[in-house]
Formats: structure tokens, sequence, C-alpha cells
């Protein structure tokens, strides 16, 4: 515990020195940070920084004195108040406190006006002005951190651009009032701040990330890889004695283990897991009005919101603590990480085989072993839910197409849960007991249809109770078996088929003309044009092409634990020698630009993918389902891009293809402003997936920024945008065409409005980072300036016009297609 | 008494063995009373005691054990005049020669005399069993097999009655049989020496096949009584002891399995059928699937061994011109037993199925093989399982060029092998085994979705008997299909490559059955498989041709319009349902492209079925079914042959490509009338009970005698087991 108690010590701090910076000092330290809101309000940041370094200078010309004595003090006070503090950061009080308060909290308008109108006001003259009026005011930022506006990505700009520790301690308070859905965005920030920056940032952090790695397990284990494999482009004596390495050490020695149960479950409710927007303003709202109370009444602050807290806590922790030992297994994260140790180590055994083939048998028989330890206390850290991993029905596995590496995708089968850790693990159903549904098989059951054959399933609804029944159905079989049973058994009767039983009702010979057989025959196979044909070279094809809803059924049908009502079907990459870092960063750009458009009402689509960074060179990738990489779609069907589209919706005025040709353009625009925003490369047709409905997706964000393939030039376009793609839109002519272009300005313009949003998640992690996308230092740059924040609308839409233009007479793209197909046999 | 002054009178006893042995003249009760005092002396001076070990050498001298068992071939109670001689008795070495060659020795009569000393050592025996020292319950444990098998060679004629009586005696045998089924079961489920488990199943092998006919072994009425079925289970359950054991297990699961099979209710049956423990049932499929591939790792290395270098394969051209069957060189000694428990497992227990398609479990697992540290016990008895030595040697190791299997796949290669030759009469019952088994898995829906899985693909290198006519495929380049696709290639194979003199009639009923329970099954899922079909037709045509070509020959002893009927019904099968289950149209095609290029066959068959079935012979109502069978083939060569020869009419075409047939057949399907027949898709399951029994009795009884051959107590040195036993107390 003794790394806990060192570093509850900051904790304190940083109570401390916000309150004194509140009560003591003036406000001015405050008026500094208040420079910040231009800088964050303002669209032109060049300006409101440089006003911000220069209040900067002044005030720790003026204040350094009592800087100090904080320091002093909290010295002092730090190892006394350890316990109490850790506790009362460690629970997540705060933020409950928070919350009940906002629920009697009637909205405080006058203070949001001012708000807005400081938003407004974001000149440097006038930020000056009223740094010298506001000393009646307090803190124009503590108005703004209180603010309804202020969310968690403020909070992470602020963490990271503030050189102010009072600003960053109470931010690191802060953090606890978010959601954690909102925080856990930016999880990978936060930790790669810590890791990488200095101690004040740091220990602003730290409290949180304990608070929650001890509410939730998922969390531990997020935050453990992440700090492994942030910490790892360190020089390897450094990382050793770091911050992020200690941290992790904590969290695996398993000291973080959830402090009480009983109130997580409370604690959960409260938080609304629908709207995000409603609920949160409240929510901030209320906070800011209690902690402007207390700001007031300044001492007041400790002793009217948390001692409460602490002594609950206390007792809390105390009452439950040994109920938690005896729930609890030693080592918590244990079977988890021995789970993915051993996903890893059969992705590594793979690449030492030589062909495909070879790779899949032995990927089958690994997982068939892997079952044998299953249902076991793990999950996949991939899904939204909490879930115990019961099966992976491994003959379902497939390995991915690669050169040298194995991804493989595997499928999982998990019992979905309330609450991960109380939940008893499933268990053992063995595989062949799947039999004992199918008890009927002497019955005819040809002709019947997948309905049919589901609804026989579930005709066997609880398992437990069909334990008996299976064992006088054994006995009844196998009296068969014996003598005096089996004289006149009926059990020689043959498989009836449904056509020959007709055959034999009708005593006329019945006739057939070959003609039919043979013409039902093309037919059935025509009518199944969307499977794809069994390639040993490329296994994935044929599974990835199965309808999702097809596949769950199937695997549902055949798994021992289908008939169970929280049954549910995972899928995951496994990616073993593969950096999933930048793919991490991707995913957030993704997700921001998706959330961004969604704001602006741009009806652009992407589809950001889940990513588990587990280490620097291994990962989990949340597979897209119902999508297949447009050079397997071209080459199973040999067909362009437009006919396979005729051929899987149908003819160009049929409702289905209309729809697929709108999804396909507006994926298609979203795609094209992230490949130009974050300079995605290497877009070959292997690396852009084409899903059921039409859309198409980007994967493979392994070249993007400042990094390409081998630089050797080629892809200088902006977007990849083929011939092909435009025929599908409908040629350059075509409405769907000018929609397309319409999309991408749109689309471009709202980006453009939050381009701090974006910009920020990216520059926060190039912090420290080796990866070769923050190669060169203008990468940040070069990329704010992708935005052309200087543009007119017009002048953004010819430039969309131009890259449109350039992208698609561009014959870097065609060589680079033509590159790919001569040494990847990518088509 | 504790073990080490236990261990003192062991000393002393050898040293008594001199002191008696060269004093000849002494009386017995001299000796005994002589022997207590050394006793003590022994026990004063416990370090000192050592043995000179020629003593045993020298051939005057007597053993004395051999002096106590010549006691107990007296008429009188041996503990008469030494109360304590059965204690002592079992602290001696065994001597199996001896007791073994003294009860063969001794007539019906003689034997009936001292029953009652005979009874008194099995009891003996068995109290002994539950000693606390292994040396007693070693020595116990091979006097009993001594035993069991002396009082049976000896009264072969005899009832199983008889030889109760004889061992144990009717008033006391039930309590007596209890008694030692128990203590056979503890010591085996117990965490006791292996060695001893080991012991265990031997005399429990040895009690079942001390008779050739399995079910005349009345004795085995008490092991069904006294189950020891969970021990067996236990064994196959817990790796380290299936590794050790597994193999004895298994083959008494399969004897046990086959007593009065068909007469009486044999728990054993009852109870493996409804085994569904996946560690037990996979731990039996490992011990199966490792003496099957042991047997095939076996063979290849012999077949390399013939085929490698130049010289050799010169000489083996020469050889096989003189000797006729050259590749019986080749041939390893099949293993029936554990075919025998493959069968049993898959007939009698459904979830064994799933265990077929298990990947061996055990590879990949690291599984350092639990530092086999006396490799002399690990088959110390050996009944010489052929697989011991890849059992305890690493499982499977961790190679890339080891692909993965499973034990079904195990078992195809295995039956590759085996069918390559049906000559001999061991091969010929194993053959036919391993086609009853395929024919079971071939009914199970399960197996069927398994074999059909077209996520799952294997490669299978299947045996292919080096023939004339073909080379020796390259069948590394085999593709990587769905397991049925091996099995389909293992009858085609089994088809082409069968037709001989020595017709086996049973075997190609059986293939062809095979083959069309995986169709029926096709049609009835729908599942499309992609395989060359044109391989089985042209098979299944050439069989036809044989059997009309030997006709009169074959007629003498088979029925041979049954197997036509089959193959005729297969057709009849791609014909009017060739639509639910063809990969591609043009493979429907390709049917007809067959039988018209083969339809002299046809036409022949038909002939000669007509000529049979209008006589009013023995074959007519057989024949006629033929006939009638033959409706829609004929259709088809008469519908179509005529409009094959006007298209090369009209274009002056001599000599018809076949796309050019195609193309005829393909435009003149929609004037073809086709004739739906009954029940083509319906068969008769398989049922062991009536038409296999006298098959399985026969094999039983093979099986019985095998083991019991091979089954040998004193392999085990009393060294190994003194040098284990002294450390454990």
């Amino acid at each position: 515990m003794g790394d806990a108690i060192v570093d509850a010590a900051p904790g304190t701090a940083l109570d401390q020195s916000s309150g004194s910076v509140l009560q003591g000092n003036g406000g001015t330290p405050l008026s500094i940070i208040r420079e910040g809101v231009g800088e964050l309000a303002v669209i032109d940041p060049e300006v409101a920084k440089k006003a911000c370094e220069e209040v900067l200078e002044k005030v720790k010309l003026m204040h350094g004195v009592s800087m100090d004595s904080m320091a002093k003090s909290d010295d002092s006070s730090g190892t006394e108040s350890t316990p109490h503090t850790n506790l009362e950061l460690a629970n997540g009080e705060v933020g409950d406190g928070c919350e009940i308060k906002c629920l009697d909290d009637s909205p405080s308008t006058p203070s949001r006006i001012q708000e807005e109108d400081e938003n407004t006001a974001n000149t440097v003259k006038s930020a000056r002005r009223r740094q010298k009026n506001n000393s009646a005011k307090q803190s124009w930022l503590l108005r703004l951190f209180e603010s309804k506006l202020f969310d968690i990505s403020m909070a992470i700009s602020y963490l990271y651009n503030s050189k102010e520790p009072g600003v960053q301690a109470y931010i690191g308070n802060r953090l606890f009032c978010f959601r954690n859905e909102d925080v856990d965005f930016y999880l990978p920030q936060l930790l790669n701040m810590y890791i990488h920056m200095d101690e004040d940032v740091g220990d602003a952090i730290k409290p949180y990330i304990v608070h929650r790695c001890r509410q939730s397990i998922n969390f531990s284990l997020q935050c453990a890889l992440l700090l492994g494999a942030y910490s790892s482009d360190m020089h390897i004596s450094t990382q050793r004695h770091s911050r992020g390495t200690k941290l992790r050490k904590l969290i695996l020695s398993d000291e973080l283990k959830p402090a009480h149960k009983k109130r997580e479950l409370p604690s959960l409710s409260p938080a609304p897991d629908m709207g995000l927007s409603p609920s949160k303003r409240t929510h901030q709202r209320s906070k800011s009005d209690a902690t402007v109370s207390i700001s007031l009444s300044s001492n007041l602050k400790r002793t009217a919101s948390n001692p409460k807290v602490e002594s609950e806590d206390e007792e809390f922790s105390s009452s439950t603590e040994s109920l938690d030992k005896s729930f609890c297994s030693p080592v918590r994260l244990a079977p988890e990480r021995e789970f993915i140790k051993s996903l890893m180590a059969i992705g590594k055994r793979l690449a030492t085989l030589p062909t495909k083939e070879q790779k899949t048998q032995r990927l089958i028989s690994e997982l068939s072993l892997l079952n044998h330890k299953l249902p076991a206390r793990v999950w996949l850290p991939t899904a939204g839910f909490d879930h115990h991993v019961v099966r992976v029905p491994h003959t379902q596995a497939v390995v991915l197409n690669s050169k040298d590496k194995a991804p493989y995708l595997i499928y999982v089968e998990v019992l979905e849960c309330e609450n991960f850790d109380t939940t008893n693990v499933p268990a053992r159903i063995p595989e062949n007991r799947i039999r004992s549904t199918r008890s009927v098989e002497n019955l005819p059951e040809c002709g019947i249809t997948h309905e049919q054959r589901a609804s026989s399933f579930t005709t066997v609804p609880n398992y437990d109770n069909d334990d008996e029944a299976w064992s006088v159905d054994d006995i009844g079989e196998l009296q068969v078996e014996l003598p005096e049973m089996h004289t006149n058994s009926c059990d020689n009767i043959s498989q009836f088929s449904v056509d020959s039983i007709t055959s034999q009702e009708s005593k006329e010979p019945v006739f057939i003309a070959a003609g039919d057989i043979r013409r039902r025959l093309s037919e059935q196979l025509a009518h199944t044009p969307t499977s794809f044909r069994r390639d040993p070279e490329d296994p994935s094809a044929v599974a990835l092409k199965e309808p999702w809803q097809e596949k769950v059924r199937r695997i549902r049908e055949g798994s021992p634990y289908g008939h169970l009502p929280n049954w549910r079907l995972l899928s995951v990459i496994v990616k073993c020698g593969d950096d999933l870092r930048q793919e991490l960063l991707a995913f957030q750009v993704l997700k921001q630009l998706q959330s961004i458009w969604e704001q602006e009402r741009v009806p652009l689509w992407i589809k950001p993918y889940k990513i588990l960074v587990i280490s620097a060179d291994s990962g989990m990738i949340e597979p897209v389902v119902n999508a297949v990489s447009i050079h397997q779609v071209k080459k199973q069907s040999q067909l362009s891009l437009l006919d396979y589209f005729l051929q899987e919706h149908g003819n160009y005025t049929t409702e289905a293809f209309l729809t697929a040709q709108r999804n396909f353009v507006q994926s298609c625009a979203g795609y094209c402003l992230v490949c130009y925003l974050l300079q995605v490369k290497d877009r070959h047709n292997g690396n852009i997936l084409l899903d059921a409905d039409g859309h198409i997706i980007h994967i493979d964000f392994g070249f993007i920024l400042s990094s390409s393939p081998r630089n050797l030039g080629f892809e200088t376009s902006a977007f990849k945008l083929t011939t092909e793609f435009v025929d599908v839109m409908g040629g350059l002519d075509g409405d769907m065409f000018n929609y397309y272009k319409m999309l991408m300005l749109q689309g471009l313009i709202a980006a453009r409005k939050h381009m701090d949003k974006v910009v920020q998640i990216v520059e926060i992690m190039q912090q420290g980072s080796q990866l070769p996308c923050f190669h060169g230092s203008s990468t940040i740059r070069n990329l704010k300036e992708r935005f052309h924040m200087n543009m007119t609308e017009e002048q953004l839409q010819m430039l969309i016009d131009q890259m449109v233009d350039g992208s698609m007479r561009s014959i870097t793209t065609k060589l680079y297609d033509g590159f790919q197909y001569l040494t990847n046999g990518i088509m | 008494m504790g073990a080490p002054s236990l261990w003192g009178t062991a000393l002393c006893e050898r040293k008594l063995q001199l002191f008696s042995s060269s004093s000849s003249t002494c009386s017995f009760g001299r000796v005994t009373t002589c022997k207590q005092r050394l006793c003590t002396m022994a026990q004063a001076e416990k370090k000192g005691g050592l043995l000179r070990k020629s003593s045993a050498s020298k051939k005057s001298l007597k053993e004395k054990v051999v002096l106590m068992y010549d006691e107990i071939f007296m008429t009188e109670d041996p503990s008469k005049c030494s109360p304590r001689f059965w204690e002592e008795l079992f602290l001696m070495k065994v001597n199996l020669e001896y007791l073994e060659g003294k009860l063969e020795s001794l007539d019906g009569e003689e034997l009936v005399k001292i029953k009652d000393n005979i009874n008194c050592l099995f009891q003996h025996c068995i109290q002994a069993l539950g000693e606390e020292h292994p040396i007693r319950v070693v020595n116990a444990l091979q006097t009993l097999c001594a035993l069991i098998r002396g009082v049976h060679q000896k009264n072969k004629s005899t009832s199983g009655f008889d030889i109760i009586n004889m061992l144990v005696g009717f008033d006391k045998a039930e309590l007596c049989m209890k008694n030692l089924m128990e203590s056979l079961d503890s010591l085996l489920c117990a965490e006791g020496s292996e060695s001893l488990k080991s012991l265990c199943l031997k005399l429990l092998l040895c009690l079942v096949t001390v008779t050739d006919n399995i079910s005349q072994n009345t004795i085995l009425e008490y092991v069904m009584i006294n189950s020891i079925f969970e021990a067996i289970l236990q064994i196959l359950s817990n790796p380290p002891s299936r590794r050790e054991h597994g193999y004895d297990a298994v083959v008494l699961l399969a004897l046990l399995v086959n007593y009065r099979k068909y007469e009486s209710v044999n728990p054993y049956i009852v109870k493996l059928s409804i085994v569904d423990d996946e560690a037990t049932l996979n731990g039996m499929g490992l011990v199966i699937a490792q003496a099957l591939s042991e047997y095939n790792r076996q063979y290849k290395d012999k077949e390399e061994e013939h085929q490698s270098g130049f010289f050799s394969a010169l000489t083996n051209m020469v050889g096989s011109m003189f000797i006729a069957d050259a590749d019986e060189k080749i041939s390893v000694q099949t293993n029936e037993a554990i075919l025998l428990a493959l069968y049993e497992a898959v007939h009698l227990n459904r979830n064994f199925i799933t265990v077929l398609a298990q990947s061996h479990p055990e590879m990949g697992l690291v599984t350092v093989p639990v530092s086999p540290v006396p490799t002399t016990p690990v088959t110390p008895l050996g009944t010489t399982p052929p697989s011991s030595d890849v059992i305890s040697s690493a499982e499977l190791p961790l190679d890339a060029d080891v692909q993965t299997s499973n034990l079904l796949i195990t078992f195809l290669k295995y039956s590759s092998i085996v069918m390559q030759d049906t000559k001999d009469e061991h091969r010929l019952h194993s053959g036919k085994l391993c086609l009853i088994i395929l024919t079971c898995i071939a009914e199970d829906q399960y197996a069927n979705a398994f074999l059909h899985d077209d996520n799952v693909n294997f490669r299978v290198n299947l045996h292919r008997m080096p023939m004339r006519h073909r080379k020796k495929a390259a069948d590394r380049n085999l593709p990587c299909r769905p397991l049925v696709c091996a099995v389909l290639d293992l009858m085609v194979e089994f088809i082409v490559t069968h037709m001989m003199k020595e017709f086996p009639m049973d075997l190609y009923v059986r293939c062809i059955q095979i083959v069309h329970k995986l169709l029926c099954y096709q049609k009835k899922c729908r599942v499309r498989l992609h395989y060359t079909w044109r391989e089985l037709w042209s098979a299944l045509i050439n069989l036809l041709k044989f059997l009309m070509s030997n006709e009169t020959v074959l007629l003498a002893k088979h029925n041979i319009f049954t197997l036509a009927l089959m193959v005729v019904n297969l057709f009849n099968m791609f014909i009017t349902y060739g639509d639910t289950f063809l990969p591609t149209p043009s493979s429907y095609d390709e049917l007809y492209y067959e039988i018209i290029r083969m339809h002299q066959n046809f036409d022949n068959l038909y002939s000669m079925v007509l000529r049979l079935s209008t006589n009013a012979g023995q074959w007519k109502e057989p024949a006629s079914k033929v006939t009638h069978a033959l409706v829609n083939i004929r259709a088809i060569i008469n519908h179509f042959s005529p409009k094959i020869e006007s298209y090369a009419a009209v274009n002056h075409i001599a000599q018809l490509s076949e796309d050019q047939v195609l193309e005829v057949v393909r435009s003149n399907y929609d004037t073809l009338t086709l004739k739906l027949q009954d029940g083509l898709d319906q068969y008769e399951r398989y049922s062991e009970q009536h038409k296999e029994a006298a098959f399985f009795k026969e094999l039983v009884r093979s099986i019985s005698i095998n083991v019991r051959r091979n089954l040998a107590f004193n392999t085990l040195s009393q060294e190994v087991l003194l040098k284990e036993f002294s450390t454990i107390s």
C-alpha cells in the first residue's frame, strides 16, 4: 500500500492548493488562468496562446513567493492527512456529491449569461481589461470551469496546456464529475500525459485513475495495458523507474481491487447511459453553483461536502474489506491477462507456419484447446457490456490476410451479465451437450427452413432441467441395444426424407423431367450469388462475407450455451506483432469527427472500430461486421464495383440500390475527408472494406500523418477516389456525385469549426511518442493547416473541387493500385 | 508392524532362504522355528543383513518361496504348523513359472484334492491386497495372476463354475470376489504407485482373457456385479495416469463391454453409453488416437525403409517378381483391441462422436512430460502396447511441420493402411471393423456435420496401394478439404483396389453403404460438396464391369445383385436428387456424360440381369430388382445416344469431344423424362445385434487370445519394485 500513501499526498496538495487559491490569493492566480478562456473560444489559437504566455510570465514574477509558501504547506500537511484524502479521492464521493446537488439545483441564469458573454469576448484586450476589473468577481476561469460548456474535451485541453499546478489539480478533481464514458474516450491522452508530462499533471490525474481502477476491472486492465504501451517509447532505463511503470505495477499488483461492491450499484444508476447533453448540463451547472457557494465561504469547502463523505467511506471500506477479500480471487486481473497472453501466443506460433492453410488448421486446434479452459473470469475488452467468455467456436476462426504476421479473427461466445465482478462465472457445459437438443436426429429434417430449425432449438429452454431428461433419454436409447427390446424395434426404419414419403404415398409412378432437375440445380446455385467461394489463400473472405446475423444464428445453434437467453456472439481480431497505437489514435480522431458531424448534422458516415492496445506490438481490433475488402469483392466476383453493387442490391432504380448508393456516397465522403485530414496512406483495395449496406470503411491506419509506406512517392493525391468509385456514385455528372462533393464541403466546414477537439487528440499523443506518424517536427502544424481556418466557404468549396479533381486524375493512385497488384496480388 | 521392521523381516527372509536351502535336511518345522529365531536376530542387526545374490542361481537350491508353494500343494493346511505362513508368503518374491507350472502339472483330480489350500491361497491373496505395505500387495497381485492362469490352463475342458469353485469355493465366492474387486478398485483409484496400478490392470486383463471366449468366463459375473468401470474412467480422465495405463484401461474396457453382450444386460455397456464427461472421453480418444497413429508411423517407417535407395528399389522389383506379395513385408501387426475400443465408444456412446473431431488435445499445451524418472516401470509388465512410447514421450511436438490432426483423421489413415491388404484374416477383420466404424460415423448427425463442415478443412494423406497402372500419387499436393472428401476418397480407393478373385463382397457392400449414407446426409441437409464426383462414378462403373466379367466365379459364392443394385441406386441418387447436393450444374452434365460414355457396362449389366430374371433361377428376384433400378440409366442412354450420333453425323465429326457431348446433353434435357424411384434416400441403420454378432464374437476371441499372449507378469523385476517401495515408506 506504500505506493498509494505516497501518491495520496499530492492529492491533498491539490485540494489545498485549489482551496488556498480560491480563498487567499485574491483571485490573481485564477485570473491568470482566465486568460485560457480566450484561448479556448478564440478561433485563432496562436494569438490567445501568446496572450496567455505573457500573463503567465507576469504572474510568475508577482506571486512566486506565494506559490512557494503554498508548496510548503502542502508538504507539511500532506503526510498527516494522507489516509483521509486518499479515501476521499478514491471513492468518487466528490462526483456523487455533486450529482446529488444537481438534482435539487435550479438553473442559475445570470452566471450562464455571463459565461457566454465571456466566450464571445475573446480578444486579448478585453481579457486584459477584465483582469484588472475582476477583483470582486473572483475568477473567470473558474466560472468557465463551472459552466455547462466545460466538457471533458476542454478539461483535457486545459490539463495539457495549462502550466499552472492549481489548475491541473482542479481539473484532476473535476474529472470525477464527468461521465465515465466521456473520460474513457480520453484515457489514452490522460495516461500519455501521466507518463510523459511533468509531475503536476501526473499528480492531478492519478487519483482519478486510481479511483476508476478500483471501480472497474476493465478500466484497470485498459490502464495497465495503455501504460505499458505508451511507456515503451521511453528509454529502457528511465522506463523502469517512470511513473507510468509504477502505476502499472500498482494496478497489476491488484492493490486497487474494488474497495466496495455495494457502492458500485447505486453509482451506476444515477448516471444515465442515454442522451449525453441534457443530463450533463444540469449536472455541471449544479456543480458549478455548489462550488461557487463554497468558494465564497472558502473554508467550508472541505467541511461541507467532504467530511461527510470521508466518514462514510471509512465505514464502508472497513466493513466491506473483509468481504471483498473473500469475494475476490487474489489477483483479479490474472485470468484475463492469461487469456490475452494465450491469444497472443497463438498468434506468435501461427506466424512461424508457412501457409495460410496450416495457419488456419493450427489456429483451429489451438483454439479448441483454449476452449477447454473456458468459461473463465475473462472478458473481451472491446465489448460494450459486462460479460464472461464461455466458448470460442474454434472452427469458425480464420486467419486474415497478412504477409508476414498472422492476425486472426475469432468469434467469441459470451454470456452477458449485470456486473462482471459479482456475477459468478458460468458453469461449463460440455461440447457434446448440444447433442441432447439434436436427439431428434432420426426425424426427417430435410426441407426444414432455418426458422423451423431455430424453433426446434428453443424447445429446450433450460439446460438445467434438461439434465434429467437427458439421462433418461439415454437409457431409453440404450434399451434399443438390449435384446428384449430389440427384436421388433422400429429402429431399423430408415430415414425418410420428405421427397420419398410423397413418392411412396402415391402408387402411380412419378415422372420427373430431367430438365427440371438440372434447372433446379442451376437456379438454386444462382440464388446464392453473394456467398463467396472458399479460397485457401484467402480463408477470411468466406467467413467475413457471411451475414453476421446468419453467422450468429448458426454458431448459436451449434453451441452448448446457445440456448441461454444472455448468450451473445462477439468477434475480435487478434493482432500480434503490430503496433496498434496509431490505430487507436485514428480511432479517436474518427470517433471525434463522427460526433462532430453528428452534432453539426452532416450526414457523413464513418465507422470507427474499437482498438485495444495490449502492448507496443500487439492488440485487438473489433472487426467491422458484414464487410469484406474491395479486393476480396473484386477477386471473388470478378465484377467491377458498380456491377457488384447491381448484383448485390438490384437494379439502378430499385430502392435497395439507391439506398446502397447513398450509403456509399456518404461513407465515401466521410472517409475522403478522414484520409485527407489524417493523410491516411497505403490505400489499396485490401484496406478498404465494403459492407452489406454499401458503405465503404477504411481500415489499417498504419500510415497516417507524417508517415507513408516506404516513401515511394506514390499516393500523392489528397485521398483515394478511383473511377470505379465515381461509377458507383453515378458518374461525374450525376446528382450523387454533386451530393458527394457537397457532403465533403459540409463535413470540412463542420470539422473546421471543432478543429481544436481533433487536433488536441493528436497533439497530446505526440508527447513522448516515437510513433512514425509523428515523424518530423511539423506534424501538428500541417494537420492544423489542413483545416484551412483562414479560407472562406467559397474558397473551401474550390479546394474540395480541386482535391476531388486531383484525386480522380491522380495517376499515382492507379500506380499504387498497380504496384499493390504486382507486389501483393491485391486487386 | 511398522515398515522398517517389515523390511527387516524381508531381508531376514532372504537369509533364511540360504539357510534353509543349504541345510536341506531340516524339516519345515525346524526351519520355521529357526526362522523365527533368526528373525529376531536380524531385527537386532538390521543393517548388517546383506544377502548374497548368487544363491538363487544354484539349481539344487530351492527358493524359500518354492518350498512354501510346495507346502500349499500338499493336502494339509500349510498354516497348521506355521501359523504365520500366509503372512510370510507374501513377503517373498513370487515365482510365477514355478507356481503356474505346478498348477499345470496337476491333473483335475489332484487339483480337487488341494482345492481347500488353493481357496485359502486365493483368499489370503485378496486379504493381502488390503495390506499397508506395497510389497505384499505386489506379491499378492502376482500370485493371483499365476493362480488364475494356472487353474484355467489346467481346466480348459471344465466349466466356468468349476473354476470358481476351484479358485474361491462356491460358498465364499461372492464375498471374496467382492473384496477382490473393491481392493482393485481402491488400488486403481488411490494416489499410489504407478506400477501397482499397472499390475492391477494386468491382473484384470488376465482375469478377463483367461478363456478364449469371453462370454464363457463366468468369473466375470463378479466383475459385472462389482463394477470397476469408474476406476477405468478415472484412469482415462487423469492425464498422467492415462499416459501410463491408458492403453490397458481402454483394452480392458473394450473387452468387458463384450462380455455376454447379446445375452444379458452388461452394466459396462450401460455405463459406457452414458458417459458424458469430456475429460474422460477425450482421454479415451487420445489413447486410441495414439495407438493408431503409432501404427501409422510404424507403417510409414517400414514403407520408407522399404523404398529408400535405388538399390533397394531394384531388389524390391526383382524380389517382387518372385515373391507374390512383396508388400507383406511392410505389414505391421494390426491392433484390433484398440480398434474394438474405438468401435464400442463410437457405437455405444454418442458423446464420443465429438471426441472424433477434437484436435489432439495435448498438442499445444505445454506438456513437459512429467519427468519419466524410472523409465523401466512405464510398461513394466507390458501387454506391449505399441503406443506406449508415444504416450510417455512428449505428446505431439510443437513442430511446424506436424499437421494438426484429430482422431478421425488418424483413424482414416489407419483404415487406408489396413484396408490395402485384406488377405490375411487379421487384416480382413481389421478392415471390416474399420468399415463398420465408418458406417456408424456416417449415420451420425454430429459426425456428419463435422465431416461436411466447410470451415474445417484438412489435408489427409491416405495410403494408396502402389499399383501398376497408376503412378504413386503426388499426394503432397492434396487440396485441403472437408473431411468427408477423405472418407469418399478412401471408399473410392477401396472400390478400385479390391477387384480380385477373392472378392471381399461383405466389405464392398459396407463401402457402398457408407457412400450412400453420406449422400443421404448431403441430400437431406443440402450440402453441396465440392468433390470430384467423377472419380466415384468411374470407380462404381468399373466395379459393375468387374462384377459382370467375373459373373460365373462370383455368383458361385455371392449374391452380386445386391451389390449391383446398391451401385445402380447410387447412380439413381445422383440422377434424381442431384439438384440437392451437386456442387455445380455442370457436374450434373458430367454425370450424364459419364453414364453415356460407359453405357456399354450398363447395357451389359441390363442384359445380364434381364437374362437371369427371366430364367426361373435362384437369382430371379434380386436380378429383376436390378432391372427395375436400371430404368433411368437406360432412359438416359437411350435418349442421348441417338442425339449424339446425329450430332456427329450432322457436323461430320467422327469422334466427339467431351465438350461437344456435354453440349448435346445440355441441349436435350427437356425431352427426357425420368421415373422417381422409391426409397433412394433411405437406408437401414446399422445394428450390431443380429447381423454382426458372429463377427464380433470371433473378433473378441482373437483379441482375447492376443492380449493374453502378450500379458507377461514376470517382466517386472523385483528389484525395480523394491527400489520403488523402499522409498515409499
